[in-house]
């Protein structure tokens, strides 16, 4: 935890944060795969929620970063990009420890509750919880960044809600992370892939219309 | 190429528009090197945009990403031409300065601007494109896409329009801070001196408190309705860009309709009006 919060001055800090996020996202996407053994299923959901919970993390920041770059830039911030990035990269690693931190967790939960529903739940709450963990010390960071320029404290916004937006949609996409009892094992859905908000928007959107 | 690349993150960090460098008359913004750099930013974006006509959920064509990888930079390029003449004559009508190398400067400038941010943003477009099955989600998130980027380059329109009307204007004297705000030294803790930051200068922002002139907005107003009538209507024309599910590939579609009225039955799709 301090290593991933200790100031960062080559880009070879980076790629050690980036590793240390890696290893721990995915020693809890293991943890999170092992319901299938738990609940009597099959043991390679261990494996593939091992790969996916990395590539949530990392390829969501990756996909997210030349356009927040690019603005950045814009707004004249180009300086202090070295430390911006370090700052956003330090917050997935935050992130990623947390979620070990909670694995435990995870896996007692399994041990005492069955239920497939409520295990998806819980897991979206682990994650829930790592993520807010995680921004106190992102904020921490960024309240110099914004002392010295405040369109920093826009920028750290647009970051969120950006990452949100492709966060959301690219858990969607990875499902399932957990593997529900008695469906086969397998990387990826056999259904068609669909968009998060559309299905979100659809559910809303029925909810409204039995209403009246 | 490189220096191109350069250049381009020139105008982006604000330096090639900066006062001084205006002032210097090192208004540099290549129209030859930006122009293929623009072009090379919007097939980058075309590519991404196209991605959606490859997954069974689009119309499943192949030529539809190679059409959109070409119609993406053709877009900006032809709504340059054609608005470019009328924009120069009435720019010199209001009596403006700007000459004529200076004004395609400027224009190519915020287009690489806009294309910039567009291209940058393509990496999420394609991946929606790759994972969504609704073509009205997709037509709705490229219009938004498109319009944060041109609301960028207008951004750098209307800030480098201004420096070029007060560059060469005697600075005003004011009474209180410094025309560019240098911040004071600050003195740490441990009592050692931290020199100033230097200031950051960006393409976006004004660059000191002179407000923006009321004939400049006129003629920024008038540009950017123009620019953006006739962009709306290039694309509408140039499409399909993103290809329906269920029509077949056809480089053009037949003419008829428009683009605002094709927007807004996108969205009554979408949120089922």
């Amino acid at each position: 935890m301090l290593l991933a919060m200790s100031p960062i001055h080559h880009s070879r800090d980076l790629l050690r944060l980036a590793a240390v996020a890696v290893v721990c996202a995915m020693a809890y996407g293991a943890a999170m795969g092992s319901y299938g053994i738990i609940a009597g299923g099959e043991a390679t959901q261990i494996l593939y929620g091992a790969i996916k919970v990395p590539i949530l993390l990392l390829v969501t920041f990756l996909i997210t970063l030349p356009s927040f770059l690019v603005i950045n830039t814009l707004l004249g911030l180009r300086n202090d990009l070295r430390q911006v990035v370090g700052t956003l990269l330090m917050a997935q690693t935050v992130v990623a420890i947390a979620l070990v931190s909670l694995a435990p967790l995870t896996l007692f939960w399994y041990v005492s509750f069955r239920d497939y529903n409520i295990a998806i739940l819980f897991n979206g709450l682990m994650f829930a919880l790592a993520s807010v963990g995680a921004q106190k010390p992102l904020r921490d960071r960024y309240r110099e960044l914004v002392q010295r320029d405040k369109r920093h404290a826009l920028m750290l916004k647009l970051w969120l809600i950006t990452y949100a937006f492709v966060g959301i949609q690219m858990g969607w996409v990875l499902r399932p992370f957990i593997g529900k009892p008695g469906a086969p094992s397998q990387f990826f859905r056999d259904e068609k892939w669909d968009n998060a908000y559309m299905i979100v928007g659809r559910m809303v959107w029925d909810a409204i219309s039995r209403m009246f | 190429m490189l220096s191109a690349v350069r250049k381009l993150d020139r105008i982006l960090r604000g330096e090639a528009t900066s006062l001084e460098a205006i002032r210097d008359n090192r208004f540099d913004i290549p129209i030859v090197g930006i122009s293929f750099i623009l072009t090379i930013l919007g097939m980058i974006y075309g590519l991404c945009m196209g991605t959606f006509s490859l997954t069974a959920s689009g119309s499943n064509q192949n030529m539809q990403i190679l059409a959109t990888t070409v119609k993406v930079p053709s877009l900006f390029l032809l709504t340059l031409i054609v608005t470019f003449p009328s924009l120069y004559v009435f720019n010199a009508l209001f009596g403006s300065r700007l000459n004529l190398p200076t004004m395609l400067r400027l224009m190519i400038g915020s287009l690489a601007v806009t294309l910039a941010v567009l291209s940058s943003i393509g990496p999420i477009v394609a991946f929606f494109s790759v994972s969504s099955t609704s073509y009205a989600f997709m037509v709705i998130l490229n219009v938004a896409v498109f319009a944060i980027s041109g609301f960028l380059g207008l951004g750098f329109l209307i800030q480098t329009l201004h420096r070029l009307t007060i560059a060469n204007q005697s600075e005003p004297q004011p009474p209180v801070e410094t025309a560019i705000p240098v911040e004071e030294a600050v003195v740490s803790p441990e009592g050692f001196e931290i020199p100033p930051l230097p200031v950051s200068r960006s393409a976006i922002r004004a660059p000191d408190h002179r407000k923006v002139a009321t004939g400049v907005w006129l003629i920024f107003r008038v540009w950017v309705l123009v620019f953006g009538l006739v962009g709306s209507q290039m694309a509408w024309v140039l499409r399909p860009f993103i290809g329906a599910p269920n029509k077949e590939f056809a480089w053009f579609r037949p003419t008829g309709g428009n683009f605002f009225e094709a927007v807004w039955t996108q969205l009554g799709r979408l949120f089922g009006w």
